[in-house]
């Protein structure tokens, strides 16, 4: 049996948020990127889209997902070209009946990224990806003479 | 984990501050020895589920860590910070003192066994 269900947080999801790794300042869309997006209520068969939140210190940026019930060796992640896409298959089993679907994400990554460096970690449902930032863009003080 | 908590550990959190809570999703399962409850709580550890079975209304409550380390801001947000409550009425007697519950992956799974007088029996034709 294949179950496709809505993803809770994409009920409130506003907009596609791809773009904003290149933007990270660019604060949250508008209201009418918001009625642009209704079209997108209606999740497709092919997956659902993870939603996102990202956090930054001085040393890394830091996004995350929410993946309950996903086991670490269903969440595959994949660096191709400056995107970064997060797939997770979540398998659940209700009696007899084994239900399967796959949620999923794809991120620009900000210029100024170490990208070898790149770990992700995944806790009590939530995946964490760390991208630490490269030396040359950590703030540094510059001392005047 | 068990269903019956002392009360500090199952104090109702209403001094006076209003919660904001959200119902998590959640799935019922059953056959004819027990009930089992997933409930999807992303974010919440161990230490955050608190259960409580009163008059035949089962609260799960999952308590997330929403502390943002120091130095450390926000830059989007898309997933709710908020903590999760689902009541669920029993209509069906459970052994309360068998009930068990795992937290694993940010799913929590309650399994209540059904007591005898509930469970399913065959009446032999004579």
């Amino acid at each position: 049996m294949k179950l496709i269900r809505t993803n809770p947080s994409s009920l409130n999801r506003v907009s596609d948020f791809d773009e904003w790794f290149r933007h990270p300042f660019a604060g949250l869309p508008s209201l009418g990127q918001f009625f642009s997006n209704l079209g997108e209520v209606f999740p497709g068969v092919t997956g659902d889209k993870l939603a996102i939140d990202v956090h930054e210190d001085k040393d890394n940026y830091f996004a995350s997902f929410e993946v309950p019930g996903v086991k670490k060796e269903d969440v595959k992640l994949e660096l191709n070209s400056g995107m970064l896409t997060v797939s997770a298959e979540k398998r659940e089993k209700n009696g007899d009946n084994e239900s399967s679907y796959s949620l999923t994400r794809s991120v620009s990554v900000p210029d100024g990224v170490n990208v070898e460096a790149i770990a992700a970690k995944l806790e009590d449902g939530i995946l964490t990806v760390t991208l630490p930032k490269a030396e040359h863009r950590k703030p540094r003080t510059i001392a005047l003479n | 984990m068990n269903a019956t908590c002392s009360p500090s550990t199952c104090a109702p959190a209403t001094s006076g501050v209003t919660e904001s809570l959200r119902k998590p999703l959640y799935n019922v399962n059953g056959n004819a020895e027990a009930y089992e409850v997933r409930v999807e709580m992303p974010g919440v550890p161990k230490s955050g589920v608190k259960l409580d079975l009163e008059d035949n209304i089962l609260t799960v409550r999952g308590e997330r860590n929403t502390t943002v380390p120091e130095g450390m801001k926000a830059l989007h947000r898309e997933l709710s910070p908020l903590s999760y409550i689902l009541r669920l009425r029993l209509n069906t007697p459970v052994e309360e003192d068998k009930m068990t519950a795992k937290l694993e992956d940010g799913v929590l799974t309650l399994r209540l066994p059904l007591k005898e007088v509930a469970k399913p029996r065959q009446i032999p034709v004579l």
